[in-house]
Order: C-alpha cells, then sequence, then structure tokens
C-alpha cells in the first residue's frame, strides 16, 4: 500500500494526468446522506414485501391504536436517519495510481481494496436527488462475486467521468498487453490503437425516441409480473374500486344485467370494460419502459459499448468488446407483428444476477430496434459475423422431428388422456371437449417450437435459433465457450440424436434432439477453438 | 498486419480431436462399494428409526399413524434398495479422461452426458474431502469456469493420489498459468 510515490512514477504516460492521485483518505460529500438514506428505505421496503400479508390481516387491528403505531413508525424512521448519518461518517475512500480502496460499515467493517486492472464493469448511477447538486454513483464491478463490488456513493460527476475513462484505459492496456503476450491466432486488436485511444472521439450508435419506447413499452408486456404480484389483494381492489364506481353513480349490477340491457349492449359493456382496464395496464407498462429507458444512447468509444438511460436515475454502463459474451436478438410475438427486435448484448453474468430485462441490469439492452438498425449494431460488435445472411437464407439446420413427437406423446398425451378419461366418467363432456382442445393446441405450440429451433455454425461463430411465437437469435464466438456438455438418453442413442449444451460465461445454451454426429463435431470444434486460440473469454 | 507467428491452416474436422474416442479412466474401485455402503445405511436407519417408533411403549402414537407406519417403513425400505441399486450401478459407469488441453467427465444409466471442461478457462479448483472421503482415501475434485455454479465441473471419487496429481497438472498447465 505504500508504494505510492512509485505506482504514480509509472502512471505518468497516462492520457488522465490531470486526474491526481489522492494519498489520504477521502469523505463523501454530505449529499451522501441522501444515498444512504435512500438506500436503507429501499432495502427496507424490499422484505417489507414479505410483511405485507400480515400487514394486511391485520391492518385493521393496527389502525385502531394510531398511540402505538404512530411513536414506533417515528422512532424506526429516525433510526434510519441516524443509521444513514454513521454510514456517511465512517466511509472513507483512497485513490492511489492503480486502485481504489474503501473502507465502510458501521458494525461489520469492511475493507475493500481492488486494483484498476481488476474492474470488469464500471457504471455511474446518477439518481434524481443527485442532479441538482451534480454528484454521481460510481459502481464497479469484479469478476467475482456480487457482494465484492465497489461503490463511491457521492463524487462529482466530472470526477466520476475522469476516474472512469482511467480505470478503463488502465484495463484496456492490460488486455492489450496479456493479448500481445498470447499472440493468439485470432488477435484482432491492434496495439496501434491504443496509442491514440485517448484521442478518439466517442460516437453515437443509436438512440431512441420517446415513440420507440412507447412501442416497448406495449410489446414487453412486463405488466403480467405486476398481477402477478397483486393477486392476493384482487378481491379487496375489485370491492373497492366497485364501491368507489358505485358513488359515483355507476352501478355494475345493473349494467350486466341481462334484464334491463339487450345483450348486445352487455357485451359492449364488457369489451370495452376489458379494453379500458387493458389500456391501464399498457400504459403502466410503457410507463416503465420510459422511466428505464428515458434519453437512451447507445455509444462506442474506442472498443466500448456505452449505455446511457433514465429518466430519474440516469444509468451509465459500459462495456468493453472483449467483454461481451453473447448477443441475442429477441423478438416477442407482437414484436414480430411490428417488425421491432430487442437487441442484448450479454457479459459476464457473475454480477447482477437477478437483474433480468431492466435498464439497471448489467447487459446492454437496445429496445424495439428497427432490423436494419439491430443488423448494423451486430456488424459493428462483431463484423465476420454472418447471422443476418443466416436468417435471410434459413441457413438453420433443424432439430429431429422426434421433438415434437416426444414431447406430445410423453408429456402431453398421457395428461390429456388422464384428463379426459375423467371428465367423461363423470359426465363433464363440455370439459373433455375443452381439455382436448387445449391439447390440440397446446401440440400446435409444440409444433412451432420445433419450427422454431435451429443451429447453425460457421469459422467463429455458433448460431442459435428458439423460440415460440416469437423468435430469438443468439450468436457467440466460439471461442467464448466455458463448458461443453453432451447428453444422450437411451431412446436417443437409438435414433443416433443428443442434445447439446453450451456454457458460457453469461448463461448457458441448450440445443434438443440434433443429430448425434452434428452433435459431436459442434463439441469437438467447439473444444479445439477454444484450446488452439489462447484469447481470454473476458 | 499479420503477427510473425500467425498461422491459420484450415483443419478438416475428421482430424480434430473427438470427445467420441475419449481415454476413460473409471474411478476408484472403492467409491462405488462405498457408496452403496452408505446407501444402506442411510436405507436401514431411516427403517429403524421407523420400527423403533412402532414398537416403543412410552408415547402413545395416533391410531392412524400407527396403523400405517408398517406401510411406511416397508415402502421406505423398498424404495432405499431400488435407489441403492440403481445408484451402483450408476456409479459403475462413471468415468473421467484427461486430455493434455481438456477435462472430460462421463457418467449417467439412462441419461449419458458427457461434460467436457477446456483446462484454459479454469478459473480455479478445489479438492473436497468430507470425513467418510478421508477416512477410505477418496476426494472429489471441483473444477470452477466462469460459466457459474451452476455448472461446477466435478469429478467425485477419485483416489487423493490421483487428485492431487490432477490438481498439479492443472495448476502446472501452461494454459493456467497464462490467464491465472
Amino acid at each position: 500500500m505504500d508504494n505510492l510515490p512509485s505506482a504514480s512514477a509509472t502512471d505518468s504516460r497516462n492520457p488522465q494526468e490531470t486526474l491526481q492521485t489522492i494519498d489520504d483518505w477521502q469523505v463523501l460529500s454530505p449529499i451522501a446522506i441522501l444515498y444512504f438514506t435512500a438506500s436503507v428505505f429501499k432495502h427496507m421496503f424490499g422484505n417489507l414485501i414479505y410483511l405485507i400479508p400480515a400487514l394486511a390481516v391485520s391492518y385493521k387491528s393496527v389502525l385502531e391504536h394510531p398511540f402505538i403505531w404512530l411513536p414506533s413508525i417515528l422512532v424506526a424512521f429516525a433510526l434510519l436517519t441516524l443509521f444513514a448519518f454513521v454510514s456517511f461518517k465512517v466511509y472513507r475512500y483512497r485513490l492511489t495510481a492503480d486502485n481504489i480502496e474503501i473502507r465502510s460499515g458501521i458494525f461489520s467493517k469492511k475493507y475493500l481494496n481492488l486494483p484498476f486492472s481488476r474492474v470488469q464493469n464500471v457504471k455511474i448511477e446518477q439518481p434524481l436527488y443527485y442532479r441538482l447538486t451534480g454528484h454521481a454513483c460510481l459502481q464497479l464491478d469484479t469478476a467475482g462475486s456480487a457482494k465484492n463490488e465497489a461503490k463511491l456513493v457521492a463524487i462529482k460527476l466530472e470526477f466520476a467521468q475522469q476516474l472512469k475513462t482511467r480505470i478503463q484505459s488502465q484495463v484496456q492496456n492490460n488486455t492489450i498487453e496479456t493479448n500481445q503476450e498470447n499472440d493468439c491466432a485470432n488477435g484482432k486488436e491492434q496495439p496501434g490503437q491504443s496509442a491514440d485511444s485517448a484521442v478518439t472521439k466517442e460516437t453515437l450508435l443509436n438512440t431512441r425516441k420517446l415513440s420507440d419506447l412507447v412501442i416497448h413499452g406495449i410489446t414487453s408486456n412486463r405488466i403480467w409480473i405486476l398481477l402477478g404480484g397483486l393477486a392476493p389483494f384482487y378481491d379487496n381492489i375489485f370491492d373497492s374500486v366497485g364501491e368507489w364506481l358505485n358513488s359515483l353513480g355507476i352501478d355494475f349490477t345493473e349494467l350486466f344485467s341481462l334484464q334491463t340491457h339487450s345483450l348486445l349492449e352487455v357485451g359492449l359493456f364488457a369489451l370495452s370494460l376489458t379494453m379500458l382496464v387493458m389500456l391501464v395496464l399498457v400504459s403502466f407498462s410503457v410507463v416503465g419502459a420510459i422511466v428505464g429507458f428515458y434519453g437512451y444512447t447507445l455509444s462506442k468509444l474506442d472498443d466500448k459499448y456505452i449505455r446511457r438511460s433514465g429518466l430519474f436515475t440516469k444509468h451509465e454502463v459500459s462495456m468493453g468488446l472483449s467483454r461481451l459474451q453473447m448477443i441475442v436478438q429477441k423478438q416477442d410475438w407482437l414484436d414480430v407483428l411490428l417488425k421491432r427486435i430487442n437487441l442484448q448484448f450479454e457479459q459476464n453474468n457473475s454480477f447482477g444476477k437477478n437483474q433480468s430485462l431492466s435498464a439497471t441490469s448489467s447487459k446492454i439492452i437496445v429496445p424495439s430496434i428497427k432490423p436494419h438498425e439491430c443488423q448494423a449494431l451486430i456488424d459493428d460488435a462483431y463484423p465476420d459475423n454472418s447471422l443476418n445472411t443466416l436468417v435471410c437464407n434459413d441457413g438453420f439446420e433443424p432439430i429431429s422431428k422426434r421433438f415434437i413427437l416426444r414431447n406430445i406423446l410423453l408429456v402431453l398425451m398421457p395428461l390429456w388422456l388422464i384428463a379426459t378419461s375423467i371428465t367423461l366418467l363423470n359426465d363433464r363432456l363440455m370439459i373433455a371437449a375443452l381439455v382436448s382442445i387445449l391439447f390440440v393446441g397446446l401440440c400446435g405450440l409444440v409444433v412451432l417450437r420445433w419450427k422454431r429451433w435451429g443451429i447453425a455454425r460457421d469459422q467463429n461463430f455458433i448460431y442459435l435459433r428458439k423460440g415460440l411465437i416469437g423468435v430469438d437469435y443468439y450468436c457467440f464466438p466460439t471461442y467464448k465457450l466455458q463448458q461443453t456438455q453432451f447428453k444422450q438418453n437411451l431412446l436417443m442413442k437409438k435414433r443416433q440424436l443428443a442434445t447439446v449444451k453450451f456454457v458460457l460465461a453469461s448463461g448457458s445454451l441448450k440445443v434438443p434432439m440434433i443429430t448425434e454426429k452434428l452433435a459431436y463435431k459442434l463439441i469437438d470444434e467447439g473444444l479445439y477453438k477454444v484450446e488452439s486460440c489462447q484469447q481470454s473469454w473476458m | 498486419m499479420l503477427a510473425p507467428n500467425f498461422s491459420n491452416p484450415t483443419m478438416p474436422i475428421e482430424q480434430l480431436p473427438s470427445i467420441l474416442t475419449l481415454d476413460k479412466q473409471s474411478l476408484s474401485e472403492q467409491y462405488a462399494p462405498l457408496n452403496r455402503l452408505i446407501n444402506l445405511g442411510f436405507t436401514l436407519l431411516v427403517c429403524m428409526f421407523g420400527m423403533t417408533l412402532y414398537f416403543q411403549p412410552f408415547i402413545d402414537l395416533p391410531k392412524g399413524l400407527l396403523n400405517s407406519l408398517p406401510f411406511f417403513i416397508w415402502a421406505a425400505a423398498i424404495l432405499g434398495f431400488l435407489f441403492t441399486w440403481l445408484s451402483y450401478a450408476r456409479d459403475l459407469v462413471r468415468s473421467y479422461a484427461l486430455r493434455e488441453l481438456d477435462l472430460h467427465y462421463t457418467s449417467g444409466l439412462f441419461f449419458r452426458t458427457v461434460v467436457s471442461q477446456p483446462i484454459t478457462r479454469i478459473q480455479h479448483i478445489e479438492l473436497k474431502r468430507g470425513p467418510i472421503e478421508r477416512k477410505v482415501g477418496l476426494a472429489t475434485l471441483q473444477v470452477f469456469s466462469a460459466g457459474g455454479e451452476m455448472h461446477t465441473f466435478q469429478i467425485p471419487g477419485l483416489p487423493v493420489d490421483t487428485a492431487q496429481q490432477l490438481r498439479q497438472f492443472i495448476l502446472q498447465h501452461k494454459d493456467v498459468i497464462k490467464h491465472g
């Protein structure tokens, strides 16, 4: 830790010489108290979700005793504020030439020392309440677990930007050095690029207009998740809505009664009501998309992708091209109709595990772009990929038709037989017919699923197509493979079929029921690629 | 523009080393019998527990439970034996293979699986030994890649010496040293 002078001396070639190293432990700006309070609250409300059922049951009796709950809430509030204040007081950070140290924690003290060269991913986050004072959070992810991340909680935005460029230039120098050592067969990075890396400007690759975000909100119906969460309260909600409407002079039972209105009228009422509810739900989703992705820009600096977005809290995620593990092109059924694509650049999955498609996740999402924009972005990341030609010429190899047979015969058929025999024995003809219709529908979906499956490969990449009604395309460089798995059961062996699983740092991909020969080929080639090309996966 | 020692000759697929022709090494001879013993012992323990519950004079059990207890004991015994037999057969077909640049582990009776782990993608290694494994001199080799915890490559039932040799081989492997 005390090699500061020598370290800063070697740092002299650094482009960011203006950014001086700070030898002493630094205190955050007091605005950080706000951040700590907010995070404590967030944490608490995250846990409060588990308490909601208990509260919902007893809230009437709780409400009857205001002299108990009022002071206790006040005390809790005071404690939280105190906690946030002390958190701020004990937080110290120190920057040396090539690493960062953070001390934090009230009861359990934490000391974190992170060399810049180990940083995987730099994120800048600017919550709403920081925007007035121009502060920001700088989050540094490492390849390790999500717990070991460093977060500089309240620093000036410019300082955060400077720090980011410095850390990233260091990381880049590091990777170039190792790549040169490795003299990889595929080495695309030329050392010359790093020299003028400080000069190159950020180029804007993509922006999202408000209309695009509206489309994204409509197509990504994340609202169903919310609906599922609200399920226990449906009764209460419907009751209170009914009461409210009654007080407005609208009576449901009268509206929908067939005695006072004709069938057509009631049908129209029901239709317009569902439309209204759908409209409300979709608008929620649209609002969610706008909050997450407002002012979306995707730009490129050297070989780094930078995504900025957010209405209230501004997020900035950047990812080096070498960190990119896989490109995913997703199209839901609505996206297919509207000809829009959600593009994802996926990286190491060890951080941000439980954040799926939200704006805060560390993968780079480009929401609802048009096909040609999507193609441009993919070609920018992987110039020699042939996903587009594969898609156009349908160059994907289909999986075995036995996939349909297996799923219908071994999964759906038994269920259907049991269900229909039970219902028929009980003389429930109507239900049996409904079950049969459902069965036929599911069989159709299985066929559709089979039709979507496809795999293709070329010199450097493996491509995968899957989906149900929508279509998703996955494309990853073969050398990024971490592990391969070959799976085969006795029935498949008889038919010379096999399932292959590719394990990547961003997750695993499975291709079911391809021919044994192709499976062996894929694995042998994959292993050869990984082992012969000494390129690092990071 | 080319790096000095760059070469990229075309590689016919037929000449690639195939995982179809792996030189499979079986696990320690003690491993399968030991597992059988443990499974049998556990089954016996469950049955004994049920039996003591049935015959003990101290606590009055509900009538329903008392009547169905023999059935449960029989079921546990039969299932336990079946499971023991199956897992013994499964343990016998487990094998691993070490090539110069990758590790393979084959397993499964009805569902055959071959997991292949290139050594260059290994992040760290763990040698795991429980109390019973320590007693009989066995070890489990765990290999972690960036593929996540779900995809930890592991070879159970290795003789300690073999496991340590394997670990040493991996640690001193040129690929691991380079990317360490």
